[in-house]
């Protein structure tokens, strides 16, 4: 327990020492931004910006936050934490102290956890300015925001998972940055399509779709609902993909 | 097994696919000693360590470490050993009273006995003018000298150094060799290189690995002997300068003095040695059992020439690394190209050996033939 501490926290400072942290909580900040008050209303893509919709609820974030989660934090979170020490070598170096190989990959996941964590927190900046100080745009419903959040933190520990485990079966970090984008996009994505798929009459398609689909688990939680079924995915993805990464660094001892 | 033994490997073998990379070795390291591990690229040198540090598991066969199996007990090796890999792979963005401090955390050192071994192992490894730089702004010398201060954090009783001397310059490596010295007295160190005189400055024993296979273990006088080969070295004064020709007549041309000593008998291998106007040195190889030494003496007067040198040691390392294992080599190169594309897929660490490997190599020739010519005209 104390090295998997002592992991998170070197790796956490790396994140903070370089400009990544910095750029994907700013950048993710700043899209945010024009997402949230810019992007017009489009036919059943988006629901408007929060002008346009004229209601004081923050749905526009809890859509379109997990879509940049997909294609931009979590890559670029977890793209380092395996990737890039096997490449450099620093693995060889880590793993060769007195710690366990499970030790490694748990504290590099509450590493990239606490990172997207923080970067939540800096989201919250949103709904704070706009509702309780400096502005009052209106009375929001906090119930709703709150289980949204809930709902992106469990999300965010399933991406995280799926990102470190690509990250452990590469060298590069342009690749697991990729990989990654390209598989969370893919696992939101799918949700979108259940309603395209219409020529499915049993609906057993659209259903194992809304199964898999991150999107569709998230839905319940932004109508305000913490759905224990949705935890509990999010929470087995998350353990399937870290045990897929410590096997998959357990291999060097064998290859 | 005595107490004493601090590293057992006992048919250790490992394949990389149908590559073996190690083909069972055996050895043992006792306490106190300092083993210089030896071997071309591609020797198994990387791999034997990384068994020894649970990065990697054998194959075949059992390795113990200060006691403990690398198969049951990885982490017990690991705390009983401080291991530094090839090119010392550091975080780069982490400065060097961090990095020391997540080693010295990782290892579970309270902040007392940090601050007791940071301030021993800055002093042993020269971090001071650099502990709150970051690691990647430092020479690659430097970097070497943090990934030793980290293997030495916890003061532990066996040291495994990975060529720790690639990167470093010539007084660094002797600074360093110094240090090593000095660490080694309470400790047992293996130390892996190309560089043969490194190995003599400051290993009393050697164990040689060519092709997975360990091809010459013991004290560097027993291996050095184990070539059945005597080497002399030869330096007959060719100018006076500005004071008399002690010697008959004028002094001898080179050519004289070459084709003189070719003809005597006994000799098999006759080179020249690189030295000044003042003097001819001649570098003669013969036969374990022959003494050339009454010969070349008779050889001498019979001319009249002055004598400036003439001493006999067994070959040097580098001469004996070279015919243990080039031959070797050699020999799986043309079974290789029989049975199989000679590309070894395993190590993919050994690549950078080899600029390194053939400057070293040259580095301790000219070396020692300088000092001999130094001896020679003192």
């Amino acid at each position: 327990m104390r090295n998997i501490l002592i992991i998170a926290k070197r790796d956490l400072r790396a994140q903070f020492n370089s400009p990544v942290a910095y750029v994907v909580i700013g950048g993710t900040l700043l899209l945010l931004g024009i997402l949230f008050f810019l992007i017009p209303h489009i036919n059943g893509v988006f629901l408007g910006s929060f002008w346009d919709v004229d209601r004081a609820s923050m749905d526009q974030m809890f859509t379109f936050l997990p879509a940049l989660m997909s294609l931009f934090v979590i890559p670029a979170v977890t793209m380092r934490s395996l990737a890039a020490e096997k490449g450099s070598g620093t693995l060889e170096l880590l793993i060769t102290m007195p710690v366990k190989d499970s030790e490694v990959i748990l504290g590099k996941y509450v590493a990239c956890c606490s990172m997207v964590l923080v970067l939540l927190a800096a989201t919250l900046l949103y709904p704070l300015t706009m509702f309780v100080w400096p502005w009052h745009l209106g009375p929001l419903d906090w119930g709703p925001v709150w289980a949204g959040y809930i709902g992106i933190a469990f999300f965010s520990f399933a991406a995280i998972g799926v990102g470190m485990m690509l990250s452990s079966l590469t060298e590069s970090d342009v690749v697991a940055f990729f990989t990654t984008a390209g598989a969370l996009c893919v696992l939101y994505g799918i949700g979108f399509m259940v309603s395209t798929v219409s020529w499915d009459k049993a609906g057993w398609l659209s259903d194992s779709l809304a199964f898999v689909s991150f999107q569709s688990r998230l839905q319940s939680f932004l109508r305000g609902i913490i759905d224990a079924r949705a935890v509990i995915y999010f929470a087995s993805v998350a353990v399937v993909c870290l045990l897929v990464s410590f096997r998959s660094l357990e291999s060097r001892k064998w290859s | 097994m005595s107490n004493d033994v601090m590293i057992y490997a006992n048919d250790l073998s490992k394949s990389f696919g149908s590559f073996r990379a190690l083909d069972k070795i055996n050895f043992e390291v006792s306490r106190g000693e300092i083993v210089g591990f030896l071997g071309p690229n591609g020797a198994g040198k990387s791999t034997t360590m990384r068994i020894l540090t649970c990065f990697i598991s054998p194959t075949g066969g059992t390795a113990r470490v200060n006691g403990h199996d690398v198969f049951d007990e990885p982490l017990k090796v690991r705390e009983s050993l401080g291991y530094l890999p090839q090119r010392a792979p550091l975080y780069l963005e982490m400065s060097v009273l961090e990095y020391l401090r997540f080693a010295a955390d990782l290892r579970h050192l309270d902040a007392e006995l940090f601050r007791k071994r940071a301030k021993s192992v800055v002093e042993v490894c020269g971090l001071a003018q650099v502990l709150g730089k970051e690691i990647k702004y430092l020479s690659h010398g430097y970097r070497q000298r943090v990934g030793l201060a980290q293997a030495l954090i916890h003061d532990p009783p066996i040291l495994i150094l990975d060529e720790p001397t690639s990167d470093l310059d010539p007084n660094e490596k002797a600074e360093f060799l110094d240090y090593l010295k000095q660490i080694g007295k309470e400790r047992t160190v293996m130390l892996s290189t190309h560089n043969l005189a490194e190995v003599e400055a400051s290993c009393a024993r050697a164990i040689i690995v060519s092709r997975g296979r360990i091809v010459a273990d013991g004290p560097l006088d027993e291996i050095r002997a184990k070539s059945g080969r005597v080497r002399y070295v030869v330096a007959i004064q060719e100018s006076a300068d500005s004071a008399a020709y002690r010697g008959r007549g004028t002094p001898p041309k080179k050519g004289e003095v070459e084709d003189a000593l070719g003809k005597l008998a006994g000799v098999k291998k006759l080179g020249e040695l690189p030295t000044d106007e003042k003097a001819h040195a001649y570098e003669l190889v013969s036969e374990q059992d022959v003494d050339l030494r009454p010969e070349v003496f008779k050889l001498i007067v019979d001319k009249g020439w002055v004598m400036l040198e003439l001493h006999r040691d067994a070959q040097t390392l580098e001469d004996v690394f070279r015919s243990l294992t080039i031959g070797d080599e050699r020999r799986n190169r043309s079974l290789a190209a029989a049975a199989e594309p000679e590309e070894d897929e395993g190590d993919e660490d050994e690549e950078s050996d080899e600029e390194e490997g053939d400057e070293g190599d040259d580095d301790s020739g000219d070396s020692d033939h300088d000092t001999k010519a130094a001896e020679g005209r003192s």
